[in-house]
Protein backbone atom coordinates (compact mmCIF):
# COMPACT_ATOMS: atom_id res chain seq x y z
CA UNK A 1 0.00 0.00 0.00
CA UNK A 2 1.97 2.71 -1.22
CA UNK A 3 1.06 6.22 -1.66
CA UNK A 4 2.73 9.47 -2.30
CA UNK A 5 5.29 10.22 0.54
CA UNK A 6 5.71 6.79 1.20
CA UNK A 7 9.73 6.14 1.55
CA UNK A 8 11.18 3.19 0.30
CA UNK A 9 13.94 1.19 0.13
CA UNK A 10 15.85 0.47 -2.86
CA UNK A 11 16.54 -3.02 -4.40
CA UNK A 12 19.27 -2.54 -6.50
CA UNK A 13 22.62 -1.26 -7.25
CA UNK A 14 21.67 1.43 -9.03
CA UNK A 15 22.80 4.04 -6.95
CA UNK A 16 19.93 5.51 -4.86
CA UNK A 17 19.33 3.91 -1.32
CA UNK A 18 15.48 5.97 -0.87
CA UNK A 19 13.46 6.87 -2.70
CA UNK A 20 9.93 8.90 -2.21
CA UNK A 21 6.83 8.12 -3.93
CA UNK A 22 5.71 10.84 -5.65
CA UNK A 23 2.62 9.36 -8.18
CA UNK A 24 1.22 5.79 -8.92
CA UNK A 25 1.38 5.75 -12.65
CA UNK A 26 -2.14 4.78 -14.12
CA UNK A 27 -4.38 5.52 -11.41
CA UNK A 28 -6.27 8.52 -10.35
CA UNK A 29 -5.85 10.01 -6.71
CA UNK A 30 -6.51 7.89 -3.71
CA UNK A 31 -5.29 5.13 -5.00
CA UNK A 32 -2.88 2.49 -3.38
CA UNK A 33 0.32 1.13 -5.10
CA UNK A 34 1.08 -2.57 -4.66
CA UNK A 35 3.65 -5.12 -5.65
CA UNK A 36 4.21 -4.95 -9.31
CA UNK A 37 2.79 -0.88 -9.79
CA UNK A 38 5.15 1.59 -11.25
CA UNK A 39 5.72 4.99 -9.08
CA UNK A 40 7.26 8.36 -9.99
CA UNK A 41 9.49 8.73 -7.02
CA UNK A 42 11.78 10.92 -5.86
CA UNK A 43 15.45 10.11 -4.90
CA UNK A 44 15.40 11.03 -1.28
CA UNK A 45 19.21 9.32 -0.35
CA UNK A 46 21.98 8.47 -2.73
CA UNK A 47 25.17 6.40 -2.90
CA UNK A 48 27.73 8.76 -3.34
CA UNK A 49 29.50 8.82 -6.89
CA UNK A 50 27.16 7.38 -9.14
CA UNK A 51 24.85 8.30 -11.78
CA UNK A 52 21.88 9.38 -9.54
CA UNK A 53 21.66 11.62 -7.23
CA UNK A 54 19.15 13.20 -4.78
CA UNK A 55 16.23 14.77 -5.20
CA UNK A 56 16.36 13.35 -8.66
CA UNK A 57 12.88 12.64 -10.03
CA UNK A 58 12.79 8.77 -11.21
CA UNK A 59 10.16 5.50 -12.20
CA UNK A 60 10.38 2.76 -9.80
CA UNK A 61 9.25 -0.49 -9.46
CA UNK A 62 7.78 -1.70 -6.15
CA UNK A 63 9.17 -5.20 -5.27
CA UNK A 64 8.34 -5.88 -1.94
CA UNK A 65 5.64 -4.40 0.60
CA UNK A 66 4.80 -4.46 4.16
CA UNK A 67 0.81 -5.35 3.33
CA UNK A 68 -0.08 -8.56 2.51
CA UNK A 69 0.09 -9.67 -1.14
CA UNK A 70 -2.29 -12.34 -2.11
CA UNK A 71 -1.82 -15.34 -4.11
CA UNK A 72 -5.00 -17.56 -5.51
CA UNK A 73 -3.88 -20.28 -3.17
CA UNK A 74 -4.61 -18.42 -0.82
CA UNK A 75 -0.91 -17.92 0.39
CA UNK A 76 -0.59 -14.60 2.06
CA UNK A 77 3.56 -13.03 1.47
CA UNK A 78 4.19 -10.34 3.87
CA UNK A 79 7.73 -8.42 4.06
CA UNK A 80 9.20 -6.49 6.37
CA UNK A 81 9.89 -3.49 4.26
CA UNK A 82 8.84 -1.52 1.31
CA UNK A 83 11.38 -1.66 -1.75
CA UNK A 84 11.41 -0.60 -5.23
CA UNK A 85 13.74 -1.09 -8.00
CA UNK A 86 14.27 1.90 -9.76
CA UNK A 87 13.49 1.87 -14.20
CA UNK A 88 13.94 4.13 -16.98
CA UNK A 89 11.49 5.23 -19.25
CA UNK A 90 11.59 2.09 -21.68
CA UNK A 91 11.06 -0.32 -18.69
CA UNK A 92 14.59 -1.46 -18.25
CA UNK A 93 15.81 -1.86 -14.62
CA UNK A 94 18.65 1.10 -14.35
CA UNK A 95 20.65 -1.24 -11.91
CA UNK A 96 22.47 -4.14 -12.68
CA UNK A 97 21.31 -6.78 -10.11
CA UNK A 98 18.49 -6.76 -7.69
CA UNK A 99 19.02 -7.63 -3.88
CA UNK A 100 16.46 -9.18 -1.73
CA UNK A 101 13.59 -11.72 -2.30
CA UNK A 102 11.35 -10.87 -5.33
CA UNK A 103 7.78 -12.31 -5.90
CA UNK A 104 6.94 -14.26 -9.12
CA UNK A 105 4.00 -12.33 -9.27
CA UNK A 106 6.82 -9.95 -10.72
CA UNK A 107 7.61 -12.12 -13.91
CA UNK A 108 3.55 -12.09 -14.65
CA UNK A 109 3.30 -8.68 -14.64
CA UNK A 110 6.18 -8.78 -17.56
CA UNK A 111 8.72 -7.62 -15.12
CA UNK A 112 11.03 -10.91 -16.11
CA UNK A 113 13.79 -8.10 -16.71
CA UNK A 114 13.87 -7.58 -13.22
CA UNK A 115 13.46 -11.36 -11.83
CA UNK A 116 16.31 -12.35 -14.46
CA UNK A 117 18.83 -9.83 -12.71
CA UNK A 118 17.46 -11.21 -9.03
CA UNK A 119 19.43 -13.87 -7.71
CA UNK B 1 -22.31 -26.28 41.56
CA UNK B 2 -20.24 -23.24 40.29
CA UNK B 3 -17.17 -23.08 42.25
CA UNK B 4 -16.30 -19.29 42.27
CA UNK B 5 -12.90 -18.28 42.67
CA UNK B 6 -10.92 -14.29 43.23
CA UNK B 7 -8.30 -14.19 41.61
CA UNK B 8 -6.33 -11.52 40.31
CA UNK B 9 -5.09 -11.73 36.82
CA UNK B 10 -2.62 -10.24 34.29
CA UNK B 11 -2.90 -9.82 30.89
CA UNK B 12 -1.00 -8.00 28.56
CA UNK B 13 0.24 -6.26 31.75
CA UNK B 14 -3.22 -4.99 32.89
CA UNK B 15 -4.12 -6.25 35.86
CA UNK B 16 -7.75 -7.68 36.46
CA UNK B 17 -9.40 -8.92 39.30
CA UNK B 18 -12.62 -10.32 39.37
CA UNK B 19 -14.71 -13.86 39.90
CA UNK B 20 -13.90 -17.00 37.46
CA UNK B 21 -16.34 -19.35 37.39
CA UNK B 22 -15.72 -22.83 36.50
CA UNK B 23 -14.16 -22.81 32.95
CA UNK B 24 -13.51 -26.39 31.59
CA UNK B 25 -16.65 -25.95 29.88
CA UNK B 26 -15.94 -22.84 28.78
CA UNK B 27 -12.06 -23.34 27.99
CA UNK B 28 -12.51 -25.44 24.96
CA UNK B 29 -14.67 -22.47 22.78
CA UNK B 30 -12.82 -19.85 24.24
CA UNK B 31 -9.63 -21.04 23.12
CA UNK B 32 -10.65 -22.44 19.69
CA UNK B 33 -9.33 -19.45 17.98
CA UNK B 34 -5.62 -19.63 18.71
CA UNK B 35 -5.83 -23.38 18.23
CA UNK B 36 -7.28 -23.21 15.06
CA UNK B 37 -4.82 -20.02 13.59
CA UNK B 38 -1.95 -22.05 14.87
CA UNK B 39 -3.13 -25.54 12.50
CA UNK B 40 -3.10 -23.27 9.99
CA UNK B 41 0.03 -22.29 10.09
CA UNK B 42 1.60 -25.61 10.04
CA UNK B 43 -0.41 -26.60 6.96
CA UNK B 44 1.20 -24.01 4.44
CA UNK B 45 5.23 -23.39 4.79
CA UNK B 46 6.54 -23.72 7.69
CA UNK B 47 9.14 -21.54 6.71
CA UNK B 48 7.17 -18.45 5.84
CA UNK B 49 6.62 -18.72 9.47
CA UNK B 50 10.43 -17.49 9.71
CA UNK B 51 9.58 -14.20 8.16
CA UNK B 52 7.05 -13.08 10.18
CA UNK B 53 4.78 -14.78 13.48
CA UNK B 54 2.08 -12.38 13.84
CA UNK B 55 -0.97 -14.18 14.30
CA UNK B 56 0.28 -15.64 17.57
CA UNK B 57 -1.26 -13.74 20.12
CA UNK B 58 2.47 -12.80 22.09
CA UNK B 59 1.67 -10.52 25.32
CA UNK B 60 4.62 -7.69 25.63
CA UNK B 61 6.55 -10.20 28.13
CA UNK B 62 7.15 -12.09 24.92
CA UNK B 63 5.11 -15.54 25.89
CA UNK B 64 2.02 -17.22 24.32
CA UNK B 65 -1.10 -15.46 26.02
CA UNK B 66 -3.17 -18.88 26.25
CA UNK B 67 0.19 -19.48 28.87
CA UNK B 68 -2.33 -17.93 31.49
CA UNK B 69 -5.41 -20.63 31.24
CA UNK B 70 -4.83 -24.27 32.29
CA UNK B 71 -4.70 -27.36 30.33
CA UNK B 72 -5.21 -30.73 30.40
CA UNK B 73 -3.09 -33.37 29.95
CA UNK B 74 -4.91 -34.48 26.66
CA UNK B 75 -3.05 -34.94 23.69
CA UNK B 76 -4.86 -31.93 21.69
CA UNK B 77 -3.22 -29.42 24.03
CA UNK B 78 -0.02 -30.66 24.17
CA UNK B 79 1.73 -28.46 21.72
CA UNK B 80 0.75 -25.41 24.09
CA UNK B 81 1.94 -27.21 27.28
CA UNK B 82 5.43 -25.80 27.34
CA UNK B 83 4.51 -22.34 26.11
CA UNK B 84 7.32 -20.41 28.04
CA UNK B 85 10.02 -22.03 25.79
CA UNK B 86 11.55 -21.01 22.62
CA UNK B 87 8.95 -20.93 19.56
CA UNK B 88 12.05 -22.92 17.51
CA UNK B 89 11.87 -25.86 20.08
CA UNK B 90 7.90 -25.56 19.74
CA UNK B 91 8.30 -26.09 16.62
CA UNK B 92 10.89 -29.18 16.92
CA UNK B 93 8.47 -30.70 18.95
CA UNK B 94 5.87 -30.35 15.98
CA UNK B 95 7.70 -31.04 13.53
CA UNK B 96 8.87 -34.44 15.86
CA UNK B 97 4.79 -35.03 16.19
CA UNK B 98 3.54 -34.70 12.74
CA UNK B 99 6.50 -35.65 10.70
CA UNK B 100 8.44 -33.16 8.46
CA UNK B 101 6.19 -33.17 5.77
CA UNK B 102 2.98 -31.80 6.49
CA UNK B 103 1.27 -30.95 3.15
CA UNK B 104 2.89 -32.17 -0.50
CA UNK B 105 1.32 -30.59 -3.59
CA UNK B 106 1.24 -33.75 -6.12
CA UNK B 107 2.79 -31.49 -8.89
CA UNK B 108 6.73 -32.55 -9.21
CA UNK B 109 6.88 -34.95 -12.35
CA UNK B 110 8.58 -37.69 -12.36
CA UNK B 111 12.55 -37.96 -13.30
CA UNK B 112 11.90 -38.51 -16.61
CA UNK B 113 9.22 -36.70 -17.50
CA UNK B 114 11.44 -34.18 -16.40
CA UNK B 115 13.56 -34.77 -19.06
CA UNK B 116 11.31 -34.72 -21.47
CA UNK B 117 10.09 -31.67 -21.27
CA UNK B 118 13.62 -30.14 -20.86
CA UNK B 119 14.57 -31.73 -24.19
CA UNK B 120 11.37 -30.41 -25.99
CA UNK B 121 12.36 -27.07 -24.45
CA UNK B 122 16.35 -27.58 -25.75
CA UNK B 123 14.64 -28.54 -29.08
CA UNK B 124 12.75 -24.75 -28.93
CA UNK B 125 15.67 -23.26 -28.07
CA UNK B 126 17.64 -24.18 -30.32
CA UNK B 127 15.26 -23.74 -33.42
CA UNK B 128 14.75 -19.99 -31.83
CA UNK B 129 18.62 -19.01 -32.05
CA UNK B 130 18.82 -20.47 -35.34
CA UNK B 131 16.14 -17.89 -36.49
CA UNK B 132 18.46 -15.55 -34.35
CA UNK B 133 21.28 -16.55 -36.33
CA UNK B 134 19.20 -15.99 -39.66
CA UNK B 135 18.74 -12.29 -39.09
CA UNK B 136 22.35 -11.87 -38.11
CA UNK B 137 21.94 -11.53 -34.53
CA UNK B 138 25.92 -11.18 -32.83
CA UNK B 139 27.14 -13.87 -30.51
CA UNK B 140 23.69 -15.83 -29.62
CA UNK B 141 24.30 -18.05 -26.48
CA UNK B 142 21.68 -20.71 -25.38
CA UNK B 143 22.33 -21.20 -21.31
CA UNK B 144 20.94 -24.12 -18.86
CA UNK B 145 19.62 -22.18 -15.80
CA UNK B 146 17.61 -24.63 -14.77
CA UNK B 147 19.68 -25.53 -12.13
CA UNK B 148 20.14 -21.85 -11.15
CA UNK B 149 16.63 -20.38 -11.38
CA UNK B 150 13.59 -22.32 -10.70
CA UNK B 151 11.08 -19.99 -13.49
CA UNK B 152 12.80 -21.09 -16.62
CA UNK B 153 14.78 -23.66 -17.94
CA UNK B 154 16.76 -21.87 -20.59
CA UNK B 155 18.13 -18.59 -21.46
CA UNK B 156 18.93 -17.10 -24.99
CA UNK B 157 20.96 -14.31 -25.36
CA UNK B 158 21.86 -12.29 -28.39
CA UNK B 159 23.19 -9.24 -29.35
CA UNK B 160 21.81 -7.05 -32.14
CA UNK B 161 23.36 -4.07 -33.42
CA UNK B 162 20.33 -2.07 -34.19
CA UNK B 163 16.72 -1.62 -33.21
CA UNK B 164 15.17 -2.39 -36.48
CA UNK B 165 17.21 -5.47 -36.11
CA UNK B 166 15.80 -6.04 -32.98
CA UNK B 167 12.65 -5.72 -34.18
CA UNK B 168 13.27 -7.99 -36.78
CA UNK B 169 14.76 -10.92 -34.11
CA UNK B 170 11.72 -10.29 -31.93
CA UNK B 171 8.95 -10.58 -34.82
CA UNK B 172 10.70 -13.47 -36.54
CA UNK B 173 11.03 -15.53 -33.54
CA UNK B 174 7.41 -14.60 -32.35
CA UNK B 175 6.11 -15.76 -35.86
CA UNK B 176 7.94 -19.14 -35.55
CA UNK B 177 6.94 -19.53 -32.09
CA UNK B 178 3.30 -19.13 -33.05
CA UNK B 179 3.03 -21.18 -36.09
CA UNK B 180 4.99 -24.34 -35.29
CA UNK B 181 4.80 -24.49 -31.58
CA UNK B 182 1.64 -22.35 -30.72
CA UNK B 183 3.55 -19.86 -28.00
CA UNK B 184 2.94 -16.84 -27.50
CA UNK B 185 5.36 -15.11 -25.94
CA UNK B 186 5.09 -12.39 -22.97
CA UNK B 187 7.42 -9.58 -22.46
CA UNK B 188 8.42 -6.65 -24.69
CA UNK B 189 6.28 -5.48 -27.31
CA UNK B 190 7.93 -2.44 -28.37
CA UNK B 191 11.27 -2.37 -29.35
CA UNK B 192 13.77 -1.59 -26.69
CA UNK B 193 17.49 -1.55 -25.86
CA UNK B 194 16.59 -5.05 -24.25
CA UNK B 195 14.21 -6.72 -25.51
CA UNK B 196 12.93 -9.83 -23.51
CA UNK B 197 10.84 -12.56 -24.83
CA UNK B 198 9.12 -15.19 -22.07
CA UNK B 199 8.28 -18.01 -23.54
CA UNK B 200 7.97 -20.09 -20.02
CA UNK B 201 10.77 -22.49 -20.21
CA UNK B 202 12.99 -20.53 -22.58
CA UNK B 203 13.27 -16.71 -21.99
CA UNK B 204 15.24 -14.83 -24.98
CA UNK B 205 16.83 -11.61 -24.52
CA UNK B 206 18.39 -9.67 -26.92
CA UNK B 207 20.81 -6.35 -26.12
CA UNK B 208 22.22 -3.52 -27.63
CA UNK B 209 25.68 -3.76 -27.93
CA UNK B 210 26.36 -1.76 -24.89
CA UNK B 211 23.10 -2.85 -22.66
CA UNK B 212 24.35 -6.61 -22.79
CA UNK B 213 28.27 -5.17 -21.44
CA UNK B 214 26.45 -3.28 -18.84
CA UNK B 215 24.28 -5.90 -17.85
CA UNK B 216 26.57 -8.45 -18.22
CA UNK B 217 23.86 -11.57 -17.72
CA UNK B 218 26.95 -13.86 -18.63
CA UNK B 219 28.34 -13.53 -15.80
CA UNK B 220 25.70 -13.37 -13.44
CA UNK B 221 24.27 -17.21 -15.03
CA UNK B 222 28.22 -18.15 -14.93
CA UNK B 223 27.47 -20.93 -13.36
CA UNK B 224 24.85 -22.44 -16.38
CA UNK B 225 26.55 -24.88 -18.92
CA UNK B 226 26.46 -23.28 -22.52
CA UNK B 227 24.21 -25.28 -24.73
CA UNK B 228 26.46 -25.58 -28.59
CA UNK B 229 24.89 -23.96 -31.15
CA UNK B 230 25.32 -24.88 -34.83
CA UNK B 231 25.83 -21.40 -36.01
CA UNK B 232 27.11 -19.70 -39.53
CA UNK B 233 29.84 -17.85 -38.79
CA UNK B 234 28.49 -14.95 -36.57
CA UNK B 235 30.89 -11.97 -35.76
CA UNK B 236 32.45 -13.25 -31.99
CA UNK B 237 31.41 -10.37 -29.58
CA UNK B 238 33.68 -9.44 -27.07
CA UNK B 239 32.97 -8.81 -24.09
Amino acid sequence: MIQPQTHLNVADNSGARELMCIRVIGASNHRYAHIGDVIVAVIKEAVPNTPLERSEVIRAVIVRTSKELKRDNSMIMRYDDNAAVVIDQEGNPKGTRIFGVIARELRQLNFTKIVSLSA
Amino acid sequence: MAVSTTTALSIGGNVFSGQLRRWELNESKLFQKPRSHFRWLCLNDLHLLRFRIKTLNFNPRGSLLPSLYAYGKEADDAYLSNVNEDTDEMFDDLMKKYGEVVFTKNDRKSSSAELDDDAESLSFAVEMAKVASDVKAGDIRVLFVKPLVYWTRFFIIATAFSRPQIDAIGSRIRDLAEKKYGKIPSGDTKPNSWTLLDFGDVVIHIFLPQQRAFYNLEEFYGNATLIEVPSENQPPFHS
